[in-house]
């Protein structure tokens, strides 16, 4: 059957899942966002992971990646040195600047829209918002296309959100299908059904999970599709995932590394995403909340940036120090940038023209600056680049092919961004 | 003896105008320069008597601590006396033909605090004033510098969560004063000169016993802070503070009923403490103004007046124990700081827009209303 | 039951004497070489008696109405259970999901209350009304009269947008997806032209929400002028055409042209709803439900088949064209054109479904039988249970008859999302957390122990059991897996708790097979 190939149409989702539904093997059915259970244990020490770091509302490039210290638009702070010779970050950032030489910047980064919602699809998709087609987050697509180690169970796509209830998102996966969407975590509690439930014993739940299977045995003896496998196999990758479920608890976490994080929030959530990341889920995003300094910019970057960078450092060095790093893409990213213009109110407004990207681990060649922009930061002068310039670097930096297309209801959809490319001088 | 001075003469006497927005704002002791930090890094001085602008350069952050030592001088006559030979001239020389030379400046000192957490001393009646001595003050910004009365000690405040108390002269630690736990952003002198009142971000203000450097109550502000849990981050802090002259009261001037802390919206507001007993009170403009008082003071008439920005530039005044403002000013743009003349005929105000509008309680020429500034 | 194919083989398909539940078994076993020879045979009673039940239903039987199924020798039987479900209160029920589902596909309830459609659709359920009059019914309604106004969801809820709602009535009516003609002719449909999918939107270009689209109490108000064009993004020279209002395959509408000054009833002005003396808006019901458009009445089989069968005759419900052929073309123009000389009577042509050697045949798949070829009816498709019959289905189970308290969190967990099909099976983590750990299901079930534990003997537990939740007896070693674990348990209410749990936990409960 062949679907409209052209890029006006809207992507059918209905219809994508039915394609997905027709492969006719159980793997393929399989009950989502769950491991790649047939990838090889060969890939456990070798998966590719990401992980994002959102400093949601716009987090200021001139406080952070890009200072302009001393210019009309650079505001109070300094520029500080970091591990890199040559390379200051703002003050704001102490730690963090010693953690220059794993990391590298994209300075000259220009996402297009203003706005909230639309940047931060900008940023997740690397795509402007095309009214036809709902590109899938970076997080769907790691998911589906690194694929979860296979020791692990847990989804594939987890979103650590500051706060609010957790629960499982499918809109983010598009049409990658709902088994890429994102599980959130808000303020990093698994969401209320993940868990045995705690008047149930573990002997109860494993004598009516004995009884489900016998009859399911029986049922597929002669009523065995792919439909019918798919839900049943549901039901033991849910298993595996209780099994897990001590991952999300913390405290079960050296405490003299707790404290390397920092105990509040922020420390927290870090902790737990690595925790994930190393349990073999592919992608973690962490939130952090909140950039959107339309007054008092410099007062609130002192609060927010105070309670990200330790925790941040520490977060780098534990990577680094479990080996983690060679193999997880770190990426440090907003939906957009702030105003260079310091407002009437001490603020600094929406901004997308000029703003930078931190990046480092997986495939990042560590230090690496590319990008500039002129001395007051209102403009990119050398190697502007889009979010799809970054979208071609995440995956190339994870070891895939970022040419490549998804082929939903047997029409291709580039992967990345075909006008763009990846931006290889912070490649490895 | 001053003559009684009503609110509603305020009238706008100078619009001073710098290229970039300004900070913070003083009068010399002698009110006859107007100190103005910019977010150039630099502290522009006008001269009142001459019209003459001075950069003073040495700072490599924003500066809004600004203080002085020296003698005040017994009213401003002799710049009103002076002004007025200026003014005959003008008639023929038009302004700027200065024919007169202007009379010599008291000398005083400058001691500024910035956003890199320095301390920089000045000699501010010097002809281009440079920096004397630089201090590393705190860890962090400096929020605030104040004289003690009796001009020999400096206090200083910051985002190291330290009061500091140095010795005016030669910039020696006298003593750190530590017990709060959150950004303190303002600080002042009690006029008998035993005591200092802070106040942090979180609002809790402290009453520190200078000899003993020891906190004796704190002092509850609370209404000018607020966590904000849609954006995850606090707001408020006292944006100014002034005793009252004869030490019966403190005022602590910010923001309050914050909605939006990552827009701003919420309204002024200056908790006075009674200073004996410590029960507040709290000034509000009669308007529903949307912003945060950035200036406070108390005039020694008896009334009070505050300067605030956030959509506009306001001036409110309250009378006695008034809690509701009885008067206001409209200025262009956002007011960021206020100050008062030593003999309180004049105050300024510093606005967001490069200006600081100088205005006058004695009888004069007709207000020019003050033009909105141009997009 | 064989006495029966052959006889349906020997009657001519094109006799009007002959039932029309022969003629369809005819034309299905016409698809296969040896079809009778491999196809599965009957369901047995308690699989017929789960499939009907939730089919007319949407729910699953009471283990007493089970029992006395099969305990029934009354050899017409089946028949007599159809016929008497047809006129429960679940068939309307069902009805009125199906004709929800398929008309709104789970969008927001933003213009019109949820109460209101529910209770309008259960009036034309009840009294039956003939599916073109429904759909007259919904595209004349304009939504300003309170007391009818729910009839004006279909294009409240879409906010009146013209390209959605052209693609929609294309999809849903017409069974064809006219998206792609939106900027060009369909580059792979040849079927499918732009000048189609305009000539509908024509129809309802002139429409729009007042006072605006945001507002809940919008109505429809309408232009007297406005005409569609469209260009193709094809063509280069970027040639316009104009369309006026014509259902594809159809003569385009008479336009009735006032004279100039007299075109509208109610002029427009500042905050006026404008109504026009000549509305194209008022041609798009009768136009779409015309007996001269084929469209109409052949998506409706399709789509009546496909709730029945678990799939259609045109497979992908809105993917009608020539190069997408029905699997038994025939079958599918002797169905509409027996609904549209029975009056487009749904509840009817529910029933000749149902009456059929096709509805009824088992869903095991015979040993003999390697390869099943979905499009060919030879085993009976197992339907994953839909979101409403999964939420009745599972508090049936639990001893609880209304399920209607369980709709709200199966449709948020199961349903597609708003706009999209819901069709096949998905089996998310959320989802079976929700099954597997969930309070909702947990207290669903959670009245069944008690029931249970009234009967006296294990036996008889294990029985019920089965028949309370899968609507069929225990085998001899299911038994005997009951019975043993009643037996070793220290706590039989949760014993009898993790049995239940298991029950409806089965792939078995979780389609309608």
């Amino acid at each position: 059957m062949q679907r409209c190939t052209y890029s006006c149409n809207t992507a059918d989702h209905g219809l994508s899942r039915r394609a997905f539904l027709g492969a006719s093997t159980a793997a393929a059915l399989g009950p989502s966002g769950f491991a790649n259970a047939y990838a090889n244990a060969e890939l456990a020490k070798t998966q590719k992971r990401v992980l994002v770091i959102f400093l949601a509302g716009g987090a200021s490039q001139l406080e952070t990646w890009d200072p302009k210290p001393n210019t009309d638009t650079g505001g109070p702070f300094k520029a500080i040195p970091t591990s890199v010779p040559g390379t200051h970050i703002g003050e704001l950032l102490p730690y963090t600047a010693k953690q220059m030489h794993r990391l590298a910047i994209v300075r000259g980064l220009n996402s297009v829209s203003d706005d909230h919602g639309i940047g931060e699809k900008i940023m997740l998709t690397g795509r402007k918002p095309e009214p036809a087609v709902e590109y899938p987050h970076i997080g769907a697509v790691a998911a589906k296309l690194l694929g979860n180690s296979a020791a692990s169970a847990l989804p594939g796509h987890i979103q650590i959100l500051p706060k609010g209830s957790s629960g499982f998102g499918k809109a983010d996966a598009t049409f990658l299908g709902p088994k890429f969407g994102s599980v959130s975590l808000g303020d990093g509690k698994p969401p209320a059904d993940l868990l045995r439930p705690a008047n149930m014993t573990a002997e109860s739940d494993a004598a009516r999970e004995d009884f489900r299977r016998k009859l399911n045995d029986r049922f597929a003896k002669s009523r065995k599709s792919a439909a019918t496998d798919a839900y049943a196999e549901s039901f033991e990758q849910a298993e595996r995932v209780v099994k897990q479920g001590e991952v999300f608890d913390i405290e079960k976490e050296d405490p003299k590394v707790a404290d390397r994080y920092g105990r509040h929030d922020l420390g927290r959530h870090f902790l737990l995403a690595r925790r994930l990341l190393e349990a073999g889920v592919t992608y973690v995003k962490v939130s952090h909340s909140n950039y959107d300094t339309h007054h008092e910019n410099f007062d609130f970057h002192i609060e927010q940036l105070g309670e990200f960078d330790r925790p941040f450092a520490a977060l780098m060095d534990d990577l680094a120090a479990r080996g983690m790093l060679e193999t997880t893409l770190v990426i440090v990213m907003s939906e957009m940038g702030r105003t260079p213009k310091i407002n009437a109110n001490y603020g600094r407004d929406h901004w997308s023209r000029a703003w930078s990207v931190a990046l480092g681990g997986c495939g990042i060649k560590g230090g690496a600056v590319v990008g500039k922009t002129n001395a007051n930061g209102t403009v990119v002068t050398d190697r502007e680049v889009y979010s799809g310039h970054l979208f071609h670097t995440y995956l190339q930096a994870v070891g895939l092919d970022s040419s490549k297309s998804f082929h939903p209801n047997d029409r291709p959809i580039p992967i990345a961004d075909p006008k763009t490319a990846a931006i290889s001088e912070i490649l490895a | 003896m001053n003559p009684p001075i009503d609110p509603i003469a305020a009238r706008l006497e100078r619009e001073l105008k710098h290229a970039r927005p300004l900070i913070g704002c003083r009068f010399d002791p002698s009110g006859r320069f107007v100190f103005a930090s910019s977010e150039d890094d630099t502290i522009q001085r006008f001269d009142l008597l001459t019209g003459t602008k001075t950069a003073l350069l040495g700072h490599r952050s924003w500066v809004r601590g600004l203080a002085f030592v020296g003698t005040p001088i017994a009213g401003s006559g002799e710049v009103a006396a002076w002004q007025r030979r200026q003014t005959n001239l003008h008639a023929v020389a038009g302004f700027g033909g200065t024919m007169l030379p202007p009379p010599k400046a008291a000398p005083f000192t400058l001691i500024s605090g910035d956003y890199h957490g320095n301390l920089i001393w000045w000699q501010g009646d010097a002809e281009t004033p440079k920096p004397i001595r630089t201090v590393e003050a705190h860890k962090g910004w400096v929020r605030a510098v104040v004289v003690s009365p009796d001009g020999t000690r400096i206090a200083s405040c910051g985002n190291d969560n330290a009061v500091k108390l140095w010795k005016a002269d030669d910039g020696t630690l006298i003593r750190t004063l530590e017990g709060h736990a959150s950004h303190v952003y303002n600080v002042a002198f009690h006029p008998d000169g035993t005591r200092i009142a802070s106040c942090d971000l979180k609002g809790v203000a402290k009453d520190w016993n200078i000899k003993t450097g020891v906190a004796d109550r704190d002092l509850d502000a609370k209404i000018l802070t607020k966590y904000d849990p849609t954006f995850m981050a606090d707001i408020g802090g006292a944006r100014a503070m002034a005793f009252s002259p004869d030490g019966s009261k403190l005022g602590c001037a910010g923001i309050t009923n914050v909605s939006n802390a990552f827009a701003g919206v919420g309204n002024p507001a200056v908790v006075v403490f009674d200073w004996k007993d410590g029960k507040a009170k709290v000034l509000k403009p009669k308007d529903a103004f949307q912003g945060t008082a950035w200036g406070f003071v108390f005039h020694p008439a008896g009334f009070s007046l505050a300067a605030g920005g956030g959509s506009g530039g306001r001036v409110w005044f309250w009378k006695g124990d008034d809690v509701v403002s009885m008067h206001m000013l409209t200025i262009p743009g956002n007011a960021r700081d206020l100050a008062l003349t030593a003999d309180g005929e004049r105050f300024a105000v510093a606005n967001s827009g490069g200006s600081v509008y100088v205005y006058t309680f004695t009888p004069g020429p007709a207000t020019t209303p003050v033009a909105p500034p141009k997009k | 039951m064989l006495v029966c194919f052959l006889l349906a083989t020997v009657v001519s398909v094109g006799d009007a004497r002959n039932p029309l539940p022969n003629r369809i078994d005819t034309l299905i076993a016409a698809g296969f070489p040896d079809f009778t020879k491999v196809a599965a045979p009957p369901a047995d009673d308690a699989e017929f008696c789960r499939r009907v039940y939730l089919d007319l239903t949407g729910t699953i039987p009471t283990a007493a109405e089970v029992r006395s199924f099969l305990a029934d020798k009354n050899p017409k039987k089946r028949t007599a259970l159809i016929n008497s479900l047809l006129n429960t209160p679940g068939f309307i029920r069902r009805l009125m999901w199906f004709l929800d589902v398929t008309l709104m596909e789970r969008r927001a309830d933003a213009k019109v209350p949820r109460a209101a459609w529910e209770s309008y659709l259960q009036t034309a359920v009840t009294e039956n009304r003939p599916y073109n009059v429904l759909v007259r019914d919904l595209l004349s309604n304009d939504g300003s009269d309170p007391k009818t106004r729910a009839a004006a969801k279909f294009f409240l809820d879409r906010d009146l947008e013209p390209n959605l709602v052209t693609r929609d009535l294309s999809r849903i009516f017409l069974g064809r997806n006219l998206q792609c003609a939106q900027c060009h002719d369909h580059p792979s449909v040849i079927d499918y032209k732009q000048e189609e999918y305009y000539g509908i939107q024509a129809f309802v270009n002139r429409s729009f929400l007042f006072p605006n689209a945001q507002a809940p109490t919008a109505i429809i108000a309408e232009k007297a002028e406005g005409d569609v064009t469209f260009v193709s993004v094809f063509d280069k020279a970027k040639k316009s055409y104009t369309v006026t209002p014509k259902m594809p395959g159809m003569k385009a509408a008479t336009e009735e042209k006032p004279e100039k000054g007299k075109e509208y009833k109610v002029a427009p002005a500042a905050n006026v709803r404008p109504i026009p003396l000549y509305s194209r808006r008022e041609q798009l019901a009768g136009a779409i439900t015309s007996r001269d458009n084929p469209a109409f009445a052949r998506t409706a089989v399709n789509r009546v088949w496909s709730m029945m069968l678990g799939r259609g005759l045109v497979n992908v419900l809105d993917w009608d064209h020539s190069a997408n052929p029905p699997s038994h073309p025939e079958l599918l123009d002797l169905l509409a054109a027996e609904f549209v000389s029975h009056n487009y009577d749904v509840k009817w042509l529910v029933s000749q479904i149902a009456y059929t050697q096709t509805y009824q045949r088992s869903s095991e798949v015979p040993a003999t039988l390697t390869d099943v070829p979905a499009d060919r009816y030879l085993v009976a498709i197992m339907k994953p249970l839909s979101p409403e019959q999964f939420a009745f289905a599972i508090s049936q189970a639990g001893g609880q008859p209304n399920g209607n308290g369980a709709l709200g969190p199966f449709r948020s967990m199961f349903g597609a999302r708003p706009g999209e099909a819901q069709d096949g099976l998905t089996a998310t983590l959320d989802q079976t957390l929700f099954l597997k750990y969930g309070g909702t299901v947990r207290s669903l079930i959670a009245g069944r122990p008690a029931l249970l534990a009234k009967l006296t003997t294990d036996d008889a537990i294990a029985e019920e059991l089965f028949l309370s939740v899968l609507s069929r007896l225990p085998t001899a070693d299911e038994k005997r897996d009951v019975i043993d674990a009643l037996k070793s348990a220290k706590d039989r209410n949760a014993a009898l708790a993790e049995l239940t749990w298991a029950l409806v936990a089965s792939a078995e409960f979780r389609f309608n097979h």
